[in-house]
């Protein structure tokens, strides 16, 4: 919201302020000054000068040399310019000068004839023909007779205004207007608010022989409107492009310029229709039939429908409503007689057909932030008072006012003076506070612990007592908080604090994965519904039952992920494009898989943690040890499955699958298929465990027995088997045949050559006896040994391998 | 006898000190000590002594061959030393070469800053929870007492996915679920993600923000600024500024935000606070009694306030991240110099 500085000085004295004081005080009172403009800026050293006398350049023959008279001394000017003549009023600018479009003025020589500075145009002013006349043409700005010379012209010119562009907050409707900034600043600075005039003649007559308005939509709770004829359409005066300027709004007519005057000043839309496009001198509000079309002022023609709220008269719309007006009713040169019109509607209504046609207007943009029931009445009589003051047309008697619902009134708040207090965690005492309220036109009695409070129509957004409390501490300041020396929770229980135990859980898993070189990832959870399809899940997998959103930002944004691997693939495919290698990622995030689609409850959210590999040199069982390394501290009992997930590679991957039959992850090599759906060329590994089972379990008991006094023994045994026969099987046969003096056994070779023949292997291994009694002798060792080979030979066939 | 006796030990010691190795070392032992040595066929020789010399030369032989075995094991050590030290010095390394091993990886830069602040938080009493990032419209908006005809509800603004259900807009819900959840007194904080309908050069439609909720008895606008501005010195160091705003939200009334020291120019001012020196810390205010009575939370014995940031913007300017979609690209390069 941009509010002009000399505009607010219709409402309230200013004197001693200076614009930055107020912004200051605005700002920590609730209204954010993003940015204060000095319409000046670019002003400084331009005077009103009047040319005393043109001669001819000796040396040039399109240079003249100027005699100019700007006031407190007499300058020459050199110029190329064919507009000017003796006698002519123009702005100077001198020495110092900073022009908008970036020229700076020095004194300097054309020629061998010195030029003090320079003449200006228009566009070097800033300004354009709508503005003022003589400002667009391409030459010298032509000023009026009766400007005095050494007059600034940011002064002659009215360009002396002050900007602030205020952030007002959705809460504060009221505010989006100079007189509802202007009753803050009174009660910021504690000055009166000067009522502004809404007093004007007419000239008799009734409106309602002339308009008739009907109102068919729920989404228009008031409608005001009056009728002027015999317009004369001129220039608005300056004082009030001047205001209009400062703000960005382009003054056009006095008509036209009326409406934009009463929008800033009152924060009330206004429209103007030429009455003779009314057809049937009708007026009806209504939601618009669909295939109608309306042609409107920014050159588009719309096609509309039912969900559009338009102004229409007998036959045709003529009016978006609340967003723009029609090209066939609009203000022209020919209007003789018009129609005003200052209406309530409803802010979604208005926002959501903005948004429809991409048109943003500044009578959308208010409307969006709602106008206040009562304001139609009092800004329709403002725009009279204007009419009336500039003498542009005959004002008809009277005013049409539909109005559905009923006036806001003043509303009185019984509340408790210690509650205020209570809330605001001091006491403010009850004179302060009184005269804070009743500075906000908030009529405040305070007697003993009772407060009343009257609240003003406008101040719809005041309803409790923290409503109060927060109008006393913005005024009485913030500041106050800033220098205070309290104990934290002072006045608060003791509570104990504490991680939820998946988060904690989870992070002890992102650690362990940081200690063995991976890095964190984060992606996003919504991702393209083609995930599924280049992670090759069934069509009967439950995770192609995806969450959609209704209004995607985009396909690649459109569903809510149910896999994880997809991002993750996505993340090493991007990396490797771009030439980094050795990755290691990991992702802790959520998959969110529903009930029954469509939802009817929310679904679940379930947690897993992904990691992925994509280095040379890197194998399963790399894979398998960080998952080992990931699982060792839960108390996770398990065992390893072929997997059946259907991206990874049949052959190299394993789910890892609980006591109760829960498969709580997987990991493995990626399927070739998979890989080339993603661009990748190399084998990456990949893993996922679903942390919200593994947080769930109880935590890891360690208890622990006396350690062996006795050394242990070890011996290696190398055994040809069938490649079918597995690790797990031999280690278990091993163990079970070495008795009670088995201590541990390890896999340290894995060895196939032509010699041993197809399908067959050999498996080396380091066993460890051990007895808790004694030292063992050798012949113990070679008796268990031999027990050992014995039962391999016997369960899987397997030969001693001879080197 | 004296006499060789004391020439031996003059010329035993005079050749051990001479020897630079250990093997010569031990040539001069056995031609002193050895069973053939010089010293040791003079203490045979010494039934020839007269009785009355024995006494004297046996305890000066004695106290030479001690001499010279102490000079010995002295010279040993000495040589044996000297020999470590040459062999260290002929094993060398280049110390430059690199390390071996896997290298640690990194936590991602929002995850230390969350760890971080969530530490603190539970120091100072609060429980860390998570809530659904898929919420009802009533947990957004309605519970939360965002109207009917706010902006943020319309279709434009948010992601839905039925009429009644959508990608959370903020962490807010947090709050109504909170108020569910725990009894008051109570103190919770709740990091997550949170989703709008927007996508350009500076917004992602993901990002990430915090909830924070204290219920109790005798809450006031004072005990949440001492709990700002411990927080702030915790985290910003003891000389932080802080600034306080007004501000609107539709749960909290009153409502403020608070300004903190630029952590990206330290206050001198930069672009990032526009000159400023101050940028935005948290946002929150007093509960609105509303919003616990809409819970069910009995708002004439109990009040509270609530606070939340986008984090997004703390963890660019803690760690200098010059472009906020930095934050989901995943890059190596970046995300190594997280370490």
């Amino acid at each position: 919201m941009k509010v002009s500085y000399n505009w607010l000085k219709d409402f309230v004295d200013l004197k001693g302020l200076t614009p930055e004081q107020i912004a200051d005080k605005l700002t920590v009172s609730g209204f954010e000054v993003e940015e204060i403009v000095y319409i000046n800026e670019h002003l400084h050293d331009v005077y009103v000068g009047k040319i005393e006398k043109i001669e001819k350049h000796p040396q040039a023959d399109r240079l003249v040399v100027c005699s100019v008279d700007v006031g407190f001394k007499e300058v020459q000017i050199v110029t190329s310019a064919t507009n000017v003549f003796e006698g002519a009023n123009v702005p100077v600018s001198l020495e110092g000068a900073d022009l908008c479009n970036g020229v700076q003025i020095k004194p300097s020589n054309f020629r061998g004839v010195k030029s003090d500075g320079m003449f200006c145009s228009g566009e070097e002013l800033g300004i354009d023909e709508n503005y003022f006349e003589g400002a667009s043409i391409n030459g010298i700005l032509i000023l009026p007779k009766d400007f005095v010379p050494g007059t600034k012209i940011e002064d002659a010119l009215l360009l002396n205004d002050v900007v602030f562009d205020i952030n007002v907050t959705p809460n504060r409707p009221d505010c989006n207007s100079v007189v509802g900034i202007a009753r803050e600043i009174c009660a910021m600075f504690g000055k009166k608010f000067k009522d502004f005039d809404i007093s004007y003649k007419t000239v008799g007559d009734d409106v309602n022989k002339y308009v008739k308005v009907d109102v068919e939509t729920e989404n228009c709770p008031r409608y005001s409107a009056s009728y002027i004829k015999n317009i004369k359409l001129t220039r608005s005066p300056l004082w009030l492009r001047s205001r209009l300027f400062s703000v960005g709004i382009k003054p056009i007519n006095t008509m036209v310029d009326i409406t934009n005057y009463v929008l800033v000043e009152q924060g009330q839309p206004m429209h103007a229709f030429d009455y003779k496009y009314l057809d049937g001198h009708q007026i009806v509000v209504r939601q618009a039939k669909k295939g109608e079309k309306i042609a409107v002022l920014n050159g588009q023609t719309y096609e509309l429908d039912k969900d559009v709220m338009v102004i229409a008269d007998a036959n045709k719309p003529v009016v978006i409503a609340g967003v723009i007006g029609g090209v066939n009713s609009c203000i022209s040169d020919s209007t003789t007689e018009t129609v005003f019109e200052c209406a309530v509607f409803d802010l979604k209504s208005v926002r959501l057909t903005a948004k429809k046609f991409g048109l943003s207007t500044d009578s959308s943009a208010r409307y969006s932030k709602g106008v206040n029931i009562n304001l139609p009445s009092v800004a329709l009589k403002r725009a009279l008072h204007l009419v009336d003051k500039l003498k542009c047309g005959d004002i008809v008697g009277g005013i049409v006012d539909f109005c559905k619902t009923e006036l806001n009134q003043k509303q009185v708040l019984k509340i408790s003076y210690s509650k205020v207090c209570k809330i605001l965690g001091f006491e403010v005492s009850k004179e302060e506070m009184t005269k804070i309220l009743n500075g906000l036109a908030i009529e405040t009695d305070i007697v003993g612990d009772e407060m009343t409070c009257v609240v003003p129509a406008i101040r719809e957004d005041i309803k409790t007592v923290n409503d109060i409390a927060e109008e006393v501490i913005r005024i009485y300041g913030y500041d106050f908080y800033n220098n205070i020396d309290g104990i934290v929770f002072e006045n608060c229980s003791t509570t104990m604090g504490g991680f939820e135990p998946r988060l904690q859980f989870e992070n002890g898993l992102k650690n362990i994965l940081v200690d063995e070189g991976f890095y964190e990832t984060l992606n996003y959870s919504l991702y393209s519904a083609s995930a599924c399809d280049k992670l090759l899940l069934a069509e009967d997998d439950v995770r192609r039952n995806v969450i959609k959103v209704a209004n995607p930002i985009s396909e690649d944004l459109s569903t809510v992920r149910t896999v994880m691997a997809h991002a993750m693939l996505l993340d090493v495919a991007y990396n490797l494009s771009v030439g980094n290698k050795d990755l290691r990622f990991f992702e802790q995030g959520k998959i969110y898989l529903p009930k029954k689609l469509p939802l009817t409850e929310l679904p679940v959210e379930n947690d897993r943690l992904s990691f992925a590999v994509c280095e040379s040199g890197f194998d399963f069982f790399n894979l398998k040890g960080v998952v080992e390394n990931l699982l060792v501290g839960t108390s996770l009992k398990y065992k390893l499955q072929r997997s059946k997930e259907p991206y990874l590679h049949s052959g190299v991957s394993a789910d890892i699958v609980a006591e109760d039959g829960t498969v709580v992850g997987w990991f493995g090599k990626i399927h070739k298929t998979v890989l080339k759906n993603y661009d990748i060329g190399q084998d990456v590994y990949y893993g996922e465990l679903d942390t919200d089972y593994l947080s769930s379990l109880p935590e890891k008991e360690h208890s622990t027995k006396e350690v062996s006094k006795f050394p242990p023994v070890e011996r290696d045994i190398a055994i040809v088997v069938d490649e079918k026969i597995t690790n797990e099987e031999l280690m278990s046969a091993i163990k079970s045949a070495s008795g009670k003096i088995f201590y541990d056994v390890n896999l340290f070779d894995v060895y196939r050559s032509d010699a041993l023949g197809e399908g067959k292997k050999s498996m080396a291994y380091k066993i460890v006896f051990m007895s808790e009694e004694k030292t063992l002798t050798g012949d113990e060792i070679n008796q268990a040994v031999n027990k050992i080979l014995k039962s391999l030979q016997f369960r899987f066939g397997a030969k001693l391998r001879e080197n | 006898m004296k006499q060789k006796l004391e020439e031996i030990l003059k010329n035993g010691l005079c050749e051990i000190e001479k020897v630079s190795d250990l093997k010569s070392l031990d040539e001069v032992r056995v031609t002193y000590l050895g069973k053939a040595g010089v010293l040791t066929q003079i203490l045979r020789g010494m039934r020839d002594v007269p009785a009355e010399e024995r006494r004297e030369i046996g305890s000066l032989a004695n106290s030479v061959r001690e001499q010279i075995e102490k000079k010995l094991s002295e010279k040993w050590a000495n040589l044996e030393n000297e020999k470590l030290l040459a062999d260290m010095e002929k094993e060398k390394v280049d110390i430059t070469e690199p390390s071996k091993g896997v290298k640690r990886g990194a936590l991602h830069p929002l995850t230390r800053f969350n760890n971080k602040f969530m530490e603190m938080c539970v120091e100072m009493g609060f429980t860390v929870i998570q809530t659904p990032e898929i919420e009802t419209d009533y947990n957004n908006f309605e519970a939360l007492n965002v109207p009917k005809n706010h902006p943020a509800r319309d279709m434009q603004d948010s992601l839905y996915i039925t009429e009644n259900i959508l990608l959370r807009t903020h962490t807010s819900p947090a709050q109504v679920r909170a108020m569910h959840m725990f009894k008051p007194p109570f103190k919770i904080v709740c990091p997550g993600r949170v989703y709008r309908n927007d996508d350009d050069s500076s917004h992602s439609p993901i990002f990430n923000q915090f909830e924070a909720l204290v219920i109790d008895e005798n809450v006031s606008l004072k005990d949440f600024m001492t709990m700002v501005k411990e927080m702030a010195v915790r985290l910003y160091g003891k000389d932080v500024k802080m600034r306080v705003r007004p501000a609107y939200f539709p749960f909290t009334e009153p409502s403020i935000e608070i300004d903190a020291t630029c952590q990206m120019c330290g206050g001198k001012g930069c672009s990032l606070c526009k000159g400023t020196g101050f940028s935005e810390f948290f946002g929150g205010g007093i509960v609105n009694p509303r919003i616990l009575e809409m819970a069910g939370i009995d708002s004439n014995k109990y009040s509270g306030f609530a606070f939340g940031p986008g984090i997004d913007r703390s963890v660019m300017v803690t760690n200098k991240i010059p472009n906020i979609k930095y934050l989901f690209r995943n890059d190596l390069r970046f995300l190594k110099q997280m370490r």
